[in-house]
């Protein structure tokens, strides 16, 4: 083989990459097994916590190494066992030897989601080893650590496989790990039925994942990414393509694949149609809001997509359908966004509009983009998240908005990384959220525009409209957070001057906000616990929480520079499109064309920037900040009261879904079960019955009329035998009466005779 | 000389007696003397049937059931002995064992 030198050198190296993600799942296995009888949570913090950082250490290993080689061979693998050998089977006509390995590849992706699960998750470990104060002491806290090591493991396997099969596995891994963790507080019936949610919803995604996982299995006859990407020219050469007695051509399967693909990456990424689980999953503690919802599980989906890049470039309907939903789902997740009150449920819709952009990038073939935006989204969303955590346990696990404020003096830490984190996810100049936002919304625009005249594909221009508006709401609802949180006066604890507060348990009475709403009083038997002394007002949280956010903070400010647009190369240049150009099918995709001057992208960027944003951003501080009485919001609400209504219930699209499926559904169900019930249980005891019956008469029939006669005989024989017994005394002197009485009888007649 | 008569009614009384001793009695060295009544009977008829008939035949029967006889008590007594030995008894009515 050509590749000799690397086949020398893999082995070595190979040997501790499943470590990255089995050191996780060994701390799983340790914390899980021990943890309930250990008396110390230190020992618990230290496997957890020590575990993803070694994980993280040698990610960063083989990231340094990807770096030393070649662009174009940085990959490394490794296959842990054989798992099942299919031998030479049949596809497409031809034999194909197929394998399904446990194995691991690591390259510039899955390097930079390593790095991003392991560096990220790390932090989100620490972060909890400080909230999760209270079930530190209630002997929980073990179940939680365990239950965040084995996300880490799912999502590293996910990220790692080298095949569609160890995606799967992951892939299904973090739908449970997710489900473990929102129904953390699995006593609350609240959290348990998100955790359903969230379970049931990636079901239905998964399922046109295994569909389209299969037909590309059909397709190339491996599940194997290297062998697929391969093959995908050879594929593309034929006329046709014959799967179930069906002939179209390749592009119309690769069609259907990835619009199947993408049903699954709706699942787990929060799309469209499938996107409620994930603002209920903020039933679950708030580092786990971090972790799944910012940082890894919803990012699999934009992974599975980067990762089938090769069937993307060539499958423009799918991509289509991935561009417009990505934009519906920015847009209509944006303005729900706005009329929240729960601090976690406005991150929770901003995470889905923001997932929307990176699928926008995706739709516009500009998947560096989509990916780069993962990053930095990653980076503050997570500083968002826990921050907001931060916020929620200063002020008593209060979550709603209306009842903080004023919390800028008490916790600068949490204040300024949070403000960071505004910043970049509202697009500022030189925050990382512009560079990935506004090359994302530049790549979509150039799709329209590079066609060199104004007729180019209208659902570029439509998308690109709707991010626009999204981007502006982004803006919005982020200062609308920021503001309500930490300006004007602490309105907690009492203090309230300008009647502005809400009782916790007031939004109850709306059914679709009763799940966070349980979220407050859960923890109310904590307060005391956390040492703030009664109602003394926030305090800063301690080092271990700010510290984690501040340094997310810190990502979220630098992490842009690592891709610099091309207009902008005076800055610098574009390393991770750069670094993840290998990895992409190289086609002439639509990334490709460049056929705008970058004048047109300069003046986009100010537009977006200079103007757009910051109205944005002014509007919301005009509306909210400028008048600490929010005369303004209250004034608007009132006026437009069915508006307001109607985007706070979220469009009433849990209650459609509850109206059209989930109704129907159970209707369905109750049905089948009582034909179960009744027509089935019913022939089956029935003819339980009708045997029981039948051998009752036989059983009958058998004791009295077969053993009647039998023992009839043995009676017969018994009574006439005991009669006969009667004779035998046992008494010669009777026998001798008898014999006496017979010679009697003889000298009798011998007489008479 | 006592007629043949006499002799014989003499011994159907001992015969009598002798039945019904061995029919009544429960004591089991009764019953033994009471068939040895019985023989008695029997040899007397034997020897005044012989003399009537003037051959010696009825004699020597008469004399080998007198053998016969100390035979059968010896042997008779010798089970009465050991019958006493295991049940400690020699009431017939309690030996049963041969009762169905």
């Amino acid at each position: 083989m050509i590749m000799e030198p690397a086949a020398v050198s893999t082995p070595l190296h190979s040997s501790v990459l499943w470590l990255i993600p089995f050191l996780p799942v060994f701390g799983a296995l340790f914390n899980g097994l021990t943890g309930r009888r250990l008396k110390n949570n230190k020992l618990v913090d230290l496997v957890a916590l020590g575990s993803v950082f070694a994980s993280f250490l040698i990610v960063a290993f083989y990231f340094v190494k990807l770096m030393g080689m070649a662009p174009e061979n940085r990959v490394v693998t490794q296959t842990v066992w054989t798992w099942l050998s299919f031998g030479d089977a049949q596809v497409l006509g031809g034999l194909t030897r197929t394998t399904m390995t446990w194995a691991y590849r690591i390259d510039p992706l899955s390097a930079c989601m390593g790095l991003l699960v392991t560096g990220v998750g790390f932090l989100i470990h620490l972060f909890s080893t400080g909230y999760m104060a209270d079930e530190r002491k209630r002997g929980e806290y073990y179940r939680f650590m365990t239950y965040l090591n084995l996300f880490v493991f799912s999502m590293l396997n996910l990220v790692l496989g080298a095949n569609m099969i160890m995606m799967f596995l992951g892939w299904e891994g973090v739908g449970l790990c997710s489900y473990l963790l929102i129904g953390f507080y699995f006593d609350r019936e609240y959290a348990a039925v998100a955790g359903k949610k969230a379970f049931v919803t990636n079901r239905i995604g998964d399922f046109g994942f295994l569909i389209g996982f299969y037909l590309l299995f059909m397709i190339f006859g491996s599940v194997d990414f290297d062998t697929q990407m391969g093959l995908v020219r050879g594929v593309l050469a034929q006329k046709e393509l014959t799967l179930f007695g069906l002939s179209h051509s390749p592009t119309w399967w690769f069609n259907l694949v990835g619009c199947c693909l993408f049903l699954g990456a709706c699942g787990k990424s929060a799309q469209i149609p499938l996107y409620v689980w994930l603002p209920d999953a903020m039933a679950g503690p708030t580092p786990v809001s971090a972790l799944i919802h910012a940082a890894t599980m919803v990012t699999s989906g934009l992974y599975m997509i980067a990762r089938m890049n090769f069937i993307y470039v060539n499958a423009p309907v799918a991509l289509a359908v991935v561009l417009f939903v990505g934009a519906l789902t920015a847009l209509v997740a944006a303005s729900m966004g706005l009329a929240q009150y729960d601090i976690k449920k406005v991150l929770a819709y901003s995470t889905v509009s923001q997932l929307g952009f990176m699928f926008m990038g995706m739709g516009a073939g500009a998947f560096t983009a989509g990916m780069f935006h993962v990053f930095t989204h990653a980076f503050f969303k997570a500083a968002l998240f826990l921050g907001s955590g931060s916020v929620i346990l200063a002020c008593h696990h209060e979550q709603d908005m209306r009842n903080m404020g004023g919390l800028r003096k008490f916790m600068p830490w949490t204040f300024a990384s949070m403000g960071i984190a505004t910043l970049a996810i509202a697009g500022i100049f030189p925050f990382s959220g512009f560079f990935s936002k506004d090359e994302i919304l530049w790549k979509v625009f150039e799709g329209w525009y590079a066609h060199g005249t104004f007729a180019g594909p209208r659902l570029n221009m439509i998308a690109w409209a709707m991010g626009m508006i999204a981007a502006f709401m982004t803006a919005f609802y982020m200062v609308r957070l920021m503001v309500m949180t930490f300006f004007g006066e602490y309105r907690g604890a009492g203090h309230d001057p300008h009647g502005l507060t809400v009782p916790s348990e007031a939004h109850h009475a709306s059914p679709d906000d009763g799940h966070d709403a349980h979220g407050h009083d859960a923890h109310a038997h904590g307060h005391d616990d956390h040492g703030h002394g009664g109602h003394a007002g926030p305090q800063e949280v301690p080092w271990n929480m700010w510290f984690p956010v501040a340094l997310l903070a810190l990502l979220a400010l630098v992490g842009g520079f690592l891709n610099i647009p091309h207009s902008l190369h005076w800055i610098g240049s574009s390393h991770f499109s750069e670094w993840l150009k290998p990895l992409l099918f190289q086609a002439h995709g639509a990334h490709e064309a460049h056929g705008a001057a970058p004048a047109i992208e300069y003046v986009l960027m100010f537009v977006a920037t200079v103007v757009w944003a910051p109205a944005a951003m002014g509007l919301a501080w005009w509306f909210y900040g400028a008048d600490p009485t929010w005369s303004k919001p209250r004034a608007f609400v009132k006026r437009f009261p069915e508006l307001f209504e109607w985007v706070h219930a979220k469009y009433y699209v849990d209650e459609f879904y509850e109206a059209a499926f989930i109704g129907p559904c159970k209707q369905l169900g109750a049905q089948l079960w009582a034909f179960d019930a009744w027509a089935v249980d019913g022939m089956v005891n029935g003819a339980a019955r009708l045997t029981l019956t039948v051998s009752h008469a036989f059983h009958w029939f058998d004791a009295k009329i077969v053993d009647g006669l039998v023992n009839l005989v043995a009676w017969i024989l018994s009574q006439v035998s005991g009669g006969f017994r009667k004779l035998q005394t046992g008494r010669v002197q009777n026998y001798a009466f008898v014999m006496f009485l017979g010679f009697l009888a003889i000298a009798l007649w011998k007489f008479l005779a | 000389m006592a007629s043949m008569n006499t002799v014989l009614f003499i011994s159907f009384l001992l015969f009598s007696v002798g039945v019904a001793g061995v029919l009544i009695r429960r004591n089991a060295l009764v019953i033994l003397m009471c068939v040895e009544l019985m023989l008695n009977a029997a040899n007397l008829n034997l020897i005044a049937f012989a003399r009537h008939a003037g051959t010696v035949a009825g004699q020597a029967f008469a004399l080998l059931v007198m053998g016969l006889a100390a035979a059968e008590v010896a042997i008779g007594l010798a089970l009465v002995v050991a019958l006493y030995r295991k049940r400690d008894t020699i009431q017939v009515d309690n030996i049963n064992l041969l009762k169905g």
